[in-house]
């Protein structure tokens, strides 16, 4: 007995037609496709095979609970980096926010050598009414992205973080950039979450950080509470 | 007010977000799904044989692929490359119950012995890979299933063209030995 269990054939193939579909495929050779496809059997069952896997895709995972279910793997992924998260998180879910209160706090134990100028940080929004500041307060359209500007005011590191319960994301860690930090991100939490901004004279291991408790001696606070 | 900053993301680091004329970030999931999750899907139930196992490794292929993007937008042919994702991601399922696996196709042979029609020929390659090595499945599902060439094994897979017939021959091999026949498959 010989058994035919398949292979590709003489202008046959499965992914050729799938990539054609796809529209992946450009001149001569989608060209010799389209004219294989249109007189084969065996690229047609091909054609019918990716019709039922739409069928069978639309009625088992239909895109608003298969968008929700990635949100949820992603915001439990460990270590995941920060475009990782919040970007496909947010494309997921679309969340609003509610911005608190901007506060400063400055470690007590390290007003009395702190000679420079306070330091401050803006959280700015773009969403459908443009570009602005986040106001306390003040809500934020859905599919807002938000962007921190730093003032370090001299202060040569900085770390950001976001801090949820249970879980921390670093949103930046680098120098006291003096301006906007060159990505912005998405908060698509739920709840409160607290942004701390951390601006140091010596290095800071944003991971570390869960609370202004965990900053280096001597260096400046500053909490921005978001609200869903 | 400093908006220059905001400028910068979207065509900066965060490009994948917002690059001017790009899908949102809700338009690049659903464009990611609207081209590739059927096949996605179809590849993981192919393999898996079990819709909600399917439903799931589809939910992780997309985590992969997001966590991918420069990689899946670098790739010649984006089809190919989230579809060896997806198969990647189930080959792995499916090597950790490999006992269960090998039972299944012990059962098709059993099966088989007593039909007079041909199995299905699929179904049979994802029965026959449990006794494969690792590479060897990888290249048996994209000789056998995605139907693609030799050259375009070792072009997509960055081995050489004599490893990839190799590797197929030796897929051959144990699926003789296991099913007691000759045989063929494309122009091996």
């Amino acid at each position: 007995m010989n058994l035919d269990i398949g292979g590709p054939g003489p202008g046959c193939s499965s992914m050729r037609v799938r990539r054609l579909l796809a529209g992946e495929l450009t001149g001569v050779e989608k060209e010799r496709t389209e004219a294989h496809v249109a007189s084969c059997p065996r690229c047609a069952a091909v054609q019918e095979e990716i019709a039922a896997e739409r069928e069978a895709l639309r009625r088992d995972a239909p895109f608003p609970q298969f968008a929700a279910a990635v949100a949820e793997k992603l915001a439990h992924r460990p270590h995941r980096s920060f475009a990782a998260r919040w970007a496909p998180l947010a494309a997921a879910a679309g969340l609003a926010l509610v911005a608190g209160a901007l506060l400063v706090r400055r470690p007590a134990d390290t007003d009395a050598v702190r000679s420079k100028g306070a330091a401050s940080v803006q959280l700015f929004v773009r969403d459908q009414r443009g570009v602005h500041e986040l106001a306390p307060g003040g809500r934020v359209g859905e599919g807002a992205r938000l962007l921190l500007s730093l003032q370090p005011a001299g202060r040569k590191r900085a770390a950001a973080v976001l801090v949820e319960p249970g879980e921390t994301s670093v949103i930046y860690e680098g120098p006291a950039l003096n301006g906007t930090l060159p990505q912005a991100f998405e908060w698509t939490g739920s709840g409160v979450a607290t942004l701390l901004v951390v601006l140091s004279d010596t290095k800071v291991d944003a991971k570390s950080i869960r609370s202004a408790a965990d900053a280096p001696a001597g260096a400046d606070v500053l909490q921005v509470l978001l609200r869903r | 007010m400093n908006v220059r900053g905001l400028r910068v993301v979207v065509g900066g680091r965060a490009g994948e977000i917002a690059a001017p004329g790009a899908p949102t970030p809700a338009g690049l999931l659903a464009e990611l799904y609207e081209k590739h999750a059927a096949g996605v899907y179809g590849r993981c139930r192919y393999l898996l044989k079990d819709d909600a196992e399917a439903k799931d490794a589809l939910q992780d292929v997309f985590v992969k692929v997001l966590g991918a993007l420069p990689e899946f937008r670098a790739a010649a042919s984006p089809t190919t490359w989230i579809l060896r994702i997806a198969t990647h991601h189930c080959l792995n399922l499916l090597r950790a119950r490999r006992a269960l696996w090998r039972d299944q196709l012990r059962m098709a042979q059993a099966g088989r012995r007593q039909e007079t029609e041909s199995p299905d020929r699929r179904e049979l390659v994802r029965l026959l890979l449990a006794l494969a090595s690792d590479e060897a499945q990888e290249i048996a599902v994209l000789y056998f299933v995605d139907e693609l060439t030799q050259a375009e094994i070792a072009q997509e897979t960055g081995r050489s063209l004599p490893t990839v017939r190799k590797r197929l021959r030796e897929f051959l091999a144990c699926a003789r030995e296991a099913l007691g026949v000759e045989l063929q498959g494309g122009d091996l």
